[in-house]
This record gives structure tokens, sequence and C-alpha cells, in this order.
């Protein structure tokens, strides 16, 4: 079966600058992909280019066999790519529960039907006991996840997960990410970005992809990617490239 | 739970139909003729300045393609009002499509200023183009025969706030509601749940250019004079807007109780301070955006309303 979703040597630049640079990767059905790489790898212009708030100057984006380049961001959702966005953004005014209803009115035909989708996914991040409260007074963590809860709604075969774990500590990141574990019970697969390879990323992701300055610089399994001296020399400095690496 | 939401409206259209029965002077009459006329408008500005968040400071120029419709139709087609309201509207439509396609590119304050140019431009055209009669203005044939011809128009205006009211009510409870709220608050929030936001924003525009220009045909029926400064004048635009505000933007009935306390206090004070009124539309306005940011409606949010339901607070 074709892979859910395929990078074909992907490039954007913002004037002379080469944001993306002849990137490929594939992503298959039922895997959580992590993108690590620091700050400026170019993570946020990957995600943006997938889900259509950017378009590559050259290369492909298949998802599912469909190329998404062009296409605009209200499109890529309706195929069934959610994404959420590092800077979270709740509609203070609405409950949680209306906040998710956002996302499950896409399929849903009545407003009792958002309602118990939004229900549906808010049990599964275990925020349903907040549902009645106002987003506004959420703490970070679970306003981080009231975004994947509305990216989930969406009704989502693919989530894109930017930063998901900045600012949260290591509990309630190794919660999210746990969570994200799951979402194969979901019919979900993600694509997460973070900053760095942290234990928790390391345990659960399936395979991860490192970036360095627009460029893939590796990838393959967890535990095989941190032995790379590439890897470890983007991260450390070259100094420490004989040793392997730990964090 | 359902009752508590049915009953408000409820007393409200009985109040309103049963007007000739309890208020019986012309004056006061001609007055909460008024108030429906603005609650129109308001209810009509909020869909696209509320819900969607574009400050839009234009929409006068559909008021005045409604009441220009029914002048000029009648003028040189011999068209009765009816059908002249209802080319209005069809042509108010055509023009919101114009002028939104046009003016929801832009934000913020563009926008508001591309808005405003519109009307502008509908202005000086009525004010320069001789079939129009430029600054004279024209006579619009009134909508009902004596006798009783103002009670038969007030009751031919209740319908419509009877529809721009559903429309609220829709607007606020379901998903085109929702979807303009997530477009006020960040469009690219919007489009990651699969909202085309040049779309929606269009069809709340449509839906309010309608109501706005149904009013405008009803008043110039009513009036049955209109020139440029009456009905393409942007103290209109911003009465709409201040009406909407100042009851409390995005809600289904901050519109209605702005039209009331606006129309009411200007007609009161009218009397004492001749244009200075307009003075008073000011201070209320910088009073309310700075004290009650929710408007008027939220004071009852802040109180009473609060006990009775305590499922939407902050922890």
């Amino acid at each position: 079966m074709a892979p859910l979703l395929q990078l074909k040597h992907v490039v954007k630049r913002f004037g002379g600058l080469v944001a993306t640079h002849d990137v490929s990767f594939d992503v298959e059905e039922n895997e959580v992909v992590f993108i690590i790489g620091p700050n400026g790898a170019g993570k946020t212009t990957l995600f943006n280019l997938i889900s259509g708030y950017l378009t590559a100057d050259s290369g492909e984006i298949l998802y599912r066999g469909q190329n998404l380049v062009g296409m605009k961001p209200y499109q890529t959702t309706r195929l069934g790519i959610g994404r959420t966005f590092q800077i979270v953004k709740p509609l203070p005014s609405l409950t949680v529960r209306e906040n998710v209803m956002l996302g499950s009115f896409l399929h849903a035909r009545s407003r009792t039907e958002a309602t118990r989708k939004a229900d549906e996914v808010l049990t599964f991040l275990g925020l349903e006991k907040r549902a009645d409260h106002l987003a506004s007074g959420l703490p970070l963590a679970q306003r981080k996840l009231l975004e994947v809860a509305r990216a989930l709604a969406t009704g989502a075969k693919l989530l894109l997960l930017d930063e998901v774990m900045a600012g949260l500590n290591p509990t309630e990141s190794a919660e999210v990410v746990s969570l994200l574990k799951r979402l194969k019970d979901f019919g979900v697969s993600a694509v997460g970005g973070v900053e760095h390879i942290m234990r928790v990323v390391m345990a659960l992701a399936t395979r991860v992809v490192v970036m360095d300055q627009g460029a893939k610089l590796a990838e393959g399994p967890p535990q095989t990617v941190v032995h790379d001296p590439r890897v470890v020399e983007a991260y450390l400095g070259s100094k420490f490239s004989q040793g392997g690496a730990k964090s | 739970m359902k009752l508590s939401r049915v009953l408000p409206a409820a007393i409200f259209f009985a109040l309103l139909l049963t007007l000739p029965l309890w208020l019986r002077d012309a004056y006061l009459q001609q007055i909460v003729f008024r108030v429906v006329i603005f609650a129109i408008l308001g209810i009509a500005w909020n869909l696209v300045g509320g819900y969607a968040g574009q400050l839009s400071l234009g929409h006068v120029a559909y008021f005045g393609i409604g009441a220009y419709s029914v002048a000029l139709f009648h003028e040189h087609f011999g068209l009765n009002p009816w059908l002249g309201t209802l080319l209005g509207v069809v042509l108010a439509c055509l023009a919101a499509l114009l002028i939104g396609s046009l003016t929801f590119r832009l934000r913020g304050p563009y926008f508001v200023l591309s808005t405003i140019a519109a009307a502008e431009i509908l202005r000086l055209l009525a004010l320069n183009l001789s079939f129009t009669h430029g600054a004279i203005g024209m006579t619009a044939p009134s909508l009902f025969a004596e006798p009783y011809g103002d009670l038969k128009t007030y009751y031919a205006t209740l319908p419509l706030l009877g529809v721009a009211f559903a429309a609220a009510v829709y607007t606020h409870r379901s998903r085109f509601g929702y979807y303009l709220r997530a477009i006020r608050e960040n469009e690219d929030t919007a489009m990651a749940v699969g909202v085309n936001p040049a779309l929606e924003k269009l069809k709340a525009l449509l839906v309010s250019a309608v109501l706005v220009a149904a009013a405008g045909a009803l008043y110039a029926g009513v009036f049955q004079f209109i020139g440029p400064d009456s009905v393409l004048t942007v103290d209109l635009s911003v009465q709409m807007a201040l009406i909407a505000m100042l009851g409390g933007a995005a809600t289904v009935w901050g519109p209605i109780i702005g039209a009331v306390v606006l129309t009411v206090a200007a007609e009161g004070l009218k009397a004492y301070l001749e244009r200075a009124h307009l003075l008073f539309y000011g201070l209320l306005l910088v009073l309310v955006v700075l004290f009650l940011p929710g408007g008027l409606v939220s004071i009852s949010k802040q109180r009473w309303f609060r006990r009775a339901a305590p499922r939407a607070q902050v922890t």
C-alpha cells in the first residue's frame, strides 16, 4: 500500500533563504513520526507546506497519492489533514466543547451530531470534565490538548502537531506523547515536531526525521538516529560526535 | 430550559404585535417604528461586524440601494413599491458580492476604510447623476393607502424583524455562526477546521445586505422622500455599528437593546440638544467600550444571569 503522506524533493525559498531544501520522507498509516531539529531547522515551514499555509516552490507533497501543492489550508483539512499551531489560539469566549465542535462541524450534519463527536474526542483526550469551561481558563497543557482535540474532531487521518511539547513539563509531555501513541486506536497517524530529542520521543516515536538548516539530516528509528554522528554534530558540535549522545 | 430561551422572544414579539392596543400616541408609535427599523439594521450589521468581526462602516450602501430602488423603479418604470423592494434586494445582493469580494481581501483599518469608500461612491453617484435628481432627492411611492397607512407599514416591518431575528438566532447556534466567530478570532485557525473564510464572510454579507436593503426600501415607503444625505450618509453606517456594539456585538439581543436605548435616548435628547445628541452617542460608545466591552447585554451576564447558568464559569 502507498504511504499516507509522501514528500518528494520539497523546496521552499523565502527570498534568498532556502527554508526547506530538497526534503523527502514518507509517513505510513498508523505511524507516529517525529521531526526533530533545532530552532529554525524548518519544522514549522514543513508543516505549513503540508497543510497549505505555504506553497512549495518545487517538489511534490502527496497525501494518499493526491498532490497537495497549491491547495488552500481548508482544502487539506477537508481531505483529512489536521494541524495544531505552535502558538495555541482557542476561541476564548467559547467553551472547551464548543471549541472542539468547530472541528466536528466539518462532517456533522447537525449540532447534536457535532456535540456528540466533540464529546467523544474530549473523552479520548481526558478533557471531558472541562467540556463546559471557557477555553480561556485552561492551563497551557490542556490548551495544547484542546488544539489536538479540535484537529481530531475534523475527522483528520493525519495530524500535524507543531511543537506540542513546547512549554510543557516532563510529566505533561509524557502524557501528551502517550496520548499520541493511542492515536492508532482512532485510526490516526501523526507527525509531530519537537526541538529536542527527549526520552519520551525516543521511547514512543516509530520513526524520527532529523532536520537541520532546512535539509533532512537523518531518518530512521529513534535509537539508530540518536547515534548518527551527523545528528550528534548538529546538536552538540563536532567535538562530541565521536562519543555518542544521551539526551 | 428551552422555555427560558423562547419566552423573551415570545413576549417581545407579542408586545410589538399588540402595540396599537397599548400605545395610542402617534408620536410614540413613530418612535417604536424607528426602533424596529434600527433593530433590523443592527441585527443585520451584527452578522458581519459582530459574529464575523468585519467592522464594516459602509452598510448604508445597501440601505441606500434598497431605498433608491423603490423610488427609481417607480419614477422611471412605473413599478409598484413592492416590486421595487424586491429589485432593491436583488441589486443589494449584487452590490454585496462586488463590494465583499473586493473589501474582504483587506484587513483591519484598511477593510474599514474600503467599506466607507464603497458607500461614499454610491452617495456621490446619487448626488451627481441626473436620474437620481442629485441633492434634491427623490419621492418614493407610499407602500399603503390611507387610512391607517402608517400602521399598515408598521405591521409590514414586523415580519422583516422576525426574519432578522430568526437569522440572528440561527447564526448564534449554527455551524455558520461558529465558523464566523472562528474567522473573527483567527482566520488561520478557521482554515485549520476546514473553513473557507472568504466564502463564509461573503455569505454573512449577503444575508446582511438583504435585510438592510429591505429595511431601506421600507424606510423609503414610509418617509416617501429620500436623498443622498438621508439614505446614503456615513452617519447611518456608524449608527448600525453603534447599535450592535452598544447592545452587545455577536449576541442575539444586543442589537435590539442597542436600538431601543439609542433611539429612545436620541429622541429624548433631541428636544434639549438638537444635533448635539451625536455627542451623546460618542460618549455612550466610549463608556461602553471602556467599562462594558461585551455591550449592555453583558450586564445581565455579570450578575444574576451567571448564577442561573454557572456552566460557563472560568476556573
